[in-house]
């Protein structure tokens, strides 16, 4: 080995042991965050495994983690003593519903703001974003004062309505409109489009990921949405699957194996829209945080 | 194709003025390059004549419609975007065809004119491919093809070539001037490149600080610049410029003291103001190194550019001044030499204090 290699070799072993110091701490990161993960999937996990357990397993107090047999008689309780599938399809219907207009109002609202040149535009922007600092509950009273005037309390109108306000679609579609060149609406502009052509034929499919993104988590966020559907529907007949899955444990008492099926049943579609669209989820999470993705 | 006029057209943005009463006669069929540097204004007037600004005042006419206050799309005018403003999510033929159908073309009719278009500009094998998966020459064929299949009357072309490496570039440049001469449509071509223009206009419109220096054929702006800021702007390396400190008339014709040195310019004395302010122009191919020693000006000589064909020679004047003179391509000269210098006196210029340039001839 020539004099001139030795120094070589001597950073490259320097590089190493940097390395090493690195894979250490990526490794100790790696710990952390499957504690972390596990942390977080645990409670899920004891609402599946306990849900699975007969009800003799499940009130004996013994907190295995394996059941001693699969039973899925919970399952078929709830799905025969309650109105669970009507739920599943309140639930349905008011998220599709709440998702396709808040996607369609928010895209259109937010081309507005991007593209064209009217009088308040700022003001409005401005207001828009005043109202995402808003948290629901504080408008739930005027909420539900304005539905029961307007007679729509237990009805699929009454739940949506409300939740149609949605400033963060609004805001994330404004960004994204706001980064494509003006170019292609000028270009669709001499192609004899109009606004609408160019909002749905232009700019929303340039980039579907956005608007799926966007769905995604507004059919999740409708989906999972509690406190306005209880307050909304108190009828059965009207309630979404989170609000239907309270009656549960009134009808039956503490019936933990009971009360966790349907849990797990109303969280079902949800995790399986997450489990499927798990890469459009994370980037809508980024988007709505500001990130581009 | 159509003429188009433009009469005292104005922009300006609040306070901020971007155009000042430009008035133009743009003849059918010709190819119209709008020449400036960077914010001159020619991609702002460009975009008033599509329609995509509006015009604060004065009036447009395409063919014998006044066009000012028509939206874009009802002017007969098709644009070429500097970035070519594809659609990504559509088809080559998509891209060409969405135009026409948004005017209720018949789909027969849309497919003859895109495949037509494909045919001339050779992107037939490309139809169903996305911009994506084109190259920028493809792209900007495709740009070109969405604006032929429309038949406008004129085709508004905003630096085009720009986005293309400078091989492509020059193809590109010749494919467009074949276009044109196979079309022998009405075109305006924005650039800042004054290769492009030089070699692809009928007509230059050279542009400068909101309004129009001069308008002229290629020869015509670089022989005959009308203003300093058009001789400097016009042709590479640029015109010599040499600062008159006495003039003196010899037959009619102005003798001119620049550079140290008496030059014999070719221009009538009498069409000349006062000496005050007075720069003397020539060009490079007009200022010839004197092998015999026998030329007006003399310096040392800087740097030796060798390009081949020609030689450039920055040589440094006696009165400090740095002049770019040519020599033959095969040209021995080095750096640090002493050098004599020829200027060609009927290809000088002399400008006046405001710019105003007097001619030979």
């Amino acid at each position: 080995m020539s004099a001139e290699a030795l120094p070589r070799v001597a950073e490259a072993s320097e590089r190493g042991g940097r390395d090493r110091a690195i894979d250490i701490g990526g490794l100790i990161l790696t710990i952390i965050t499957f504690a972390a993960a596990l942390a977080a999937f645990f409670p899920i996990y004891w609402a599946i495994i306990t849900s699975v357990k007969p009800d003799g397993e499940v009130i004996s107090g013994s907190n295995s983690l394996w059941p001693g047999r699969f039973s899925f008689d919970s399952y078929i309780h709830i799905w025969n003593n309650t109105n669970i599938a009507i739920w599943y399809v309140n639930s349905m219907v008011t998220s599709l519903i709440i998702t396709a207009l808040v996607i369609v109002s928010s895209a259109g609202c937010a081309y507005a703001l991007s593209q064209l040149d009217f009088p308040g535009r700022r003001v409005i922007y401005v207001l828009i974003l005043a109202c995402f600092m808003v948290p629901m509950q504080a408008l739930i009273v005027n909420h539900f004062v304005l539905m029961a005037q307007f007679k729509l309390l237990n009805s699929w109108a009454g739940i949506i309505l409300p939740q149609l306000i949605v400033p963060v679609v609004i805001i994330v579609y404004k960004q994204f409109f706001d980064s494509v060149p003006k170019e292609f609406r000028e270009a669709a502009q001499m192609d004899s489009a109009g606004h609408f052509k160019i909002l749905f034929r232009i700019y929303l499919p340039m980039n579907w990921g956005v608007t799926a993104a966007l769905a995604i988590i507004t059919f999740i966020g409708a989906w999972n949405a509690f406190l306005w559907p209880f307050l909304a529907a108190t009828g059965e007949a009207t309630m979404t699957v989170p609000v239907g899955i309270t009656q549960v444990k009134d009808a039956y008492g503490i019936v933990y194996g009971k009360q966790m099926a349907s849990a797990v049943a109303a969280g079902l579609p949800v995790a399986i829209v997450y489990l499927i669209f798990q890469r459009r989820v994370t980037q809508a999470i980024m988007l709505s945080a500001g990130v581009k993705g | 194709m159509a003429d188009i006029v433009l009469n005292e057209v104005s922009k300006s943005y609040g306070a901020v003025s971007v155009l000042e009463k430009v008035s133009m006669h743009i003849k059918s069929g010709e190819f119209i390059v709008f020449l400036g540097p960077s914010g001159c204004g020619k991609s702002t007037l460009l975009r008033m004549i599509a329609g995509l600004e509006a015009v604060n005042e004065g009036e447009i006419h395409i063919g014998d419609r006044r066009v000012d206050q028509l939206p874009p799309n009802q002017r007969g005018v098709a644009m070429v975007f500097q970035n070519y403003a594809l659609y990504p999510h559509m088809t080559v033929r998509a891209n060409m065809s969405f135009g026409l159908q948004n005017i209720g073309t018949d789909k027969a009719e849309i497919t003859r004119r895109v495949e037509d278009a494909a045919r001339m500009l050779e992107i037939v094998p490309l139809l169903e491919r996305r911009p994506a998966q084109l190259s920028g020459g493809q792209r900007q064929r495709v740009a070109i093809g969405r604006a032929i299949v429309r038949e406008p009357e004129a085709f508004l072309l905003d630096e085009p070539l720009s986005n293309l490496d400078a091989g492509l570039r020059v193809r590109t440049r010749v494919e467009l001037a074949q276009l044109h001469n196979r079309i022998k449509a009405t075109m305006i071509f924005v650039t800042h490149d004054q290769t492009e223009a030089m070699t692809l206009a009928s007509r230059i419109v050279v542009m400068n600080n909101r309004r129009i220096e001069q308008i002229g054929t290629p020869m015509e702006v670089y022989s005959r610049p009308a203003s300093r800021f058009v001789a400097a702007f016009v042709g590479s390396p640029s015109m010599n410029f040499l600062a008159v400190t006495a003039i003196a008339d010899k037959g009619g014709r102005a003798a001119v003291t620049a550079g140290g040195s008496v030059i014999d310019t070719g221009i009538a004395f009498g069409a000349l103001p006062g000496p005050e302010g007075l720069t003397l122009g020539v060009r490079p191919d007009a200022l010839r190194v004197a092998a015999d020693g026998s030329g007006s000006l003399t310096g040392k000589i800087d740097i030796v550019e060798r390009l081949g064909d020609r030689t450039l020679v920055h040589v440094r004047l006696g009165d400090g001044s740095l002049v770019v003179a040519e020599d033959a391509g095969n040209s021995l000269l080095e750096p640090g030499m002493d050098v004599s210098l020829r200027p060609d006196g009927a290809a000088t210029h002399i400008f006046g204090a405001d710019g105003r340039a007097y001619h030979a001839g």
